[in-house]
């Protein structure tokens, strides 16, 4: 894990990342903003916070390798060996596993009331972890005790194809795709109703994966179904079935999760280079990095030098902080683990609110496991900085209108859009128009930019660009080497009207860009 | 502001969901929260001064998690600890086994540590008295063996809550050695191997 994150610094040192000064006169004089990676709008100017992992590819290439490691020791308690995974893909064989999946259903329908329902199996998607025993470790609907056999059955289906030295990837049958993600010691199975690939559905199994890495380290997961193979995990995990659901509810809802992004508090610079320069002040030795989060807009990151977040670890750290209240209260001193950073051991975080009743939370990773007073001092210190330098007022008041409409940008029919920048790892996008305000509409518009995110990456017939007509709405989308962009028009635009429009948001968002995003993050 | 000047240590000790969260929230905020149940992720810190006599004594209250998962971390939420509150649940004995286990863990650990026993939720008692599954004078008589005062206490009428705190800075302003460092009035430097300790710890 170490090592990949010094490739990625190499990778961003080699000049994939940052642009050079050079680049930032470019930027000046480009009619139309940069296409190229590193001066697109929202590009950071000086080096990005991130582990510059251009995600989406990133993640799931991640997922061949981690396959491959899975197999490996798979592996290991078998006297033959053979390398390479073969997809097990659906087709007239399936069928009959679905068939066995089935009965399995039916076999927990007598001891559980409620996962027999036509209520549980509606659900548009389900989620279990369970252990390589076939223990069952998590569900998203319905108890876990209910689903032993289910989980049964699922653990079987893998270790049936596995006998065979292949690998069960995905089952598609009946309108249900059933994703399998083996991360020895655990097992990871979606089921779902959704129009989603069966590689998006494996890169949100993943998160949950990481999810539960984060609450325990790889190294204490491994270690204790070595020691005992049928160990019950839900006893250490006990109390973050919450956390795992909301991560489960974000990334059905939020874009950053499907961007591999993270938005920003739309900021004066001024303010936000004050709060930067704040919270770089109030530094400590054990420090890896300082967060400042408002709900789920990211205010400013600083961190150590040529050590960099991941977005996962970061989307693993707002959904921590989002899904509980246990920090409002006192100062929070909990250990975690950022999975995309190191597997193998805990960072302690010093988590509190600026105030009770403020959304402004600050986070301090440290390494030292014993430097609680040292960051509670360094938390006061930001605070004195930041309200002797009149930044807080005006940071509070950026926080009463977090986001921004869209009738800002402009263009009457664009109703929408989500920009990433790829070199920074950003995103902005407005606020939801009044049609997209329900929660049945709002789903439906992340579901329609899902389908839009999984035709550009798709895994063998990536797309550039799309134009899509619909009933209610049309869509746009577009991404280069420097950028990612969605839009959502009204239905009665043209497309010759919608390319235009991608033009003049390109400026606006390049007028706007040091206000919507982190241009100059900072290091200790 | 500058950093807080802590006193005593006191730690929060107990099976998850018992009402130790409770417990701290009653007596620093005053207040009870009805809501659904929220554990508490690694611990929370919070300091509370408090009048004893002529004499303020800041108490730093260390709320830990129940869980678990926290269990192999426990030693640095209670390490120089003045005191701990080691809380079971009145109507959960199983609880009760994992106050015993705290106990024990205190006494191998952490020899200056005072032990309070408190049962929580006396007001579901009151409502019904078949609730209860630990009896008093069986608390008391473990109490009394192992040298700790016994408490029962409502978080959410508030019963007793001031009297186990107060008595906690009383006896931490009664005790005859000031056992004082530095800024914080805790060691954290002080290093001690003795007991079991996480091996996941990122150097």
């Amino acid at each position: 894990m170490d090592g990949e994150v010094h490739r990625a610094a190499a990778s961003w040192e080699n000049g994939t990342l940052a642009p050079v000064d050079r680049l930032r006169t470019e930027r000046a004089d480009s009619p139309t903003p940069g296409l190229v990676e590193g001066t697109e709008p929202g590009a950071g100017q000086k080096s990005a916070m991130f582990v510059h992992a251009q995600s989406f590819e990133d993640l799931t290439a991640e997922t061949e390798e981690a396959r491959k490691e899975a197999e490996g020791y798979s592996e290991l308690g078998k006297p033959a060996d053979s390398t390479d995974g073969i997809e097990v893909l659906m087709g007239k064989d399936t069928i009959s596993e679905k068939q066995n999946k089935k009965e399995g259903w039916q076999d927990s329908k007598s001891k559980e009331e409620d996962v027999s329902s036509e209520a549980w199996r509606s659900h548009r998607k389900h989620v279990f972890v369970l252990s390589e025993a076939g223990k069952p470790i998590y569900t998203r609907y319905g108890t876990e005790e209910a689903l032993s056999s289910t989980m049964g059955v699922m653990m079987a289906l893998v270790s049936f194809v596995e006998a065979d030295k292949n690998i069960i990837r995905s089952i598609h049958a009946d309108g249900y795709k059933v994703v399998f993600l083996s991360k020895s010691p655990l097992v990871l199975v979606g089921v779902s109703r959704t129009s989603q690939s069966d590689k998006e559905l494996m890169r949100e199994l993943q998160y949950i994966y990481y999810q539960i890495v984060s609450l325990l380290t790889l190294t204490q997961l491994n270690h204790i179904f070595q020691h005992k193979q049928n160990y019950d995990l839900r006893r250490l995990l006990a109390g973050s079935e919450h956390l795992t659901d909301n991560l489960l509810h974000r990334l059905d809802r939020d874009p950053g999760l499907l961007l591999s992004a993270v938005t920003c508090l739309p900021l004066a610079s001024s303010t936000r280079d004050v709060v930067s320069s704040s919270l770089q002040a109030a530094k400590a030795k054990s420090l890896v990095f300082s967060i400042l989060l408002a709900g789920d807009y990211l205010v400013t990151l600083v961190r150590k030098k040529d050590q960099f977040l991941h977005h996962i670890d970061l989307h693993l750290v707002f959904n921590l902080v989002g899904s509980s209240s246990s920090f409002r209260e006192g100062e929070g001193w909990t250990p975690i683990c950022l999975p995309k950073f190191n597997t193998a051991g805990f960072f302690h975080a010093h988590i509190s609110y600026l105030e009770p009743a403020s959304d402004l939370c600050l986070i301090l990773v440290s390494t030292d496991r014993e430097d609680f007073f040292n960051l509670s001092e360094c938390k006061q210190r930001f605070l004195e900085r930041l309200s002797k330098r009149n930044a807080y007022q005006a940071l509070k008041d950026a926080l009463k209108s977090p986001s921004y409409s869209v009738a800002q940008v402009g263009i009457p029919e664009l109703r929408h859009f989500l920009y990433k920048s790829k070199s920074s790892g950003l995103y902005t996008s407005p606020e939801l128009p009044v049609v997209y305000q329900s929660e049945e509409e709002e789903e439906r518009l992340m579901g329609l930019y899902h389908d839009l995110h999984s035709r550009l990456h798709h895994a063998t017939r990536p797309l550039r660009s799309i134009y899509h007509c619909g009933e209610t709405e049309n869509l746009m989308a577009w991404v280069t080497s420097g950028f990612e962009l969605y839009l959502c028009f009204s239905p009665l635009g043209t497309k010759a009207l919608a390319v235009s429009a991608v033009n003049k948001l390109l400026k606006w968002i390049r007028k706007e860009e040091d206000r919507l995003f982190i241009l100059s993050p900072l290091t200790y | 502001m500058s950093a807080i000047r802590v006193d005593a240590k006191v730690v929060m000790l107990g099976k998850e969901s018992v009402g130790k969260t409770s417990l701290v929230e009653r007596y620093v905020h005053h207040r009870f929260l009805v809501g659904p149940y929220q554990n508490t992720i690694g611990a929370a810190f919070v300091a509370k001064p408090i009048q004893v006599g002529e004499k303020v004594v800041t108490l730093g209250i260390w709320d830990t998690a129940g869980s678990e998962r926290y269990e192999a971390m426990s030693r640095i939420y209670y390490r120089g600890a003045r005191a701990a509150i080691v809380c079971y649940d009145l109507t959960d004995s199983s609880s009760f086994q994992r106050a015993r286990f705290w106990v024990k863990e205190l006494q191998n650990c952490e020899e200056h540590c005072k032990i309070y026993l408190c049962g929580t939720k006396s007001d579901l008692i009151e409502g019904d008295r078949s609730l209860r599954q630990i009896d008093y004078h069986d608390a008391q008589d473990f109490a009394d063996e192992i040298g700790a005062l016994h408490f029962e206490t409502s978080s959410k009428t508030g019963n007793n809550v001031d009297e186990l705190f107060h008595k906690v800075a009383e006896d931490y302003n009664n005790t005859a050695f000031q056992y004082m460092t530095e800024e914080t009035g805790v060691d954290l430097g002080q290093k001690k191997d003795s007991c079991f300790y996480s091996c996941c710890h990122n150097n």
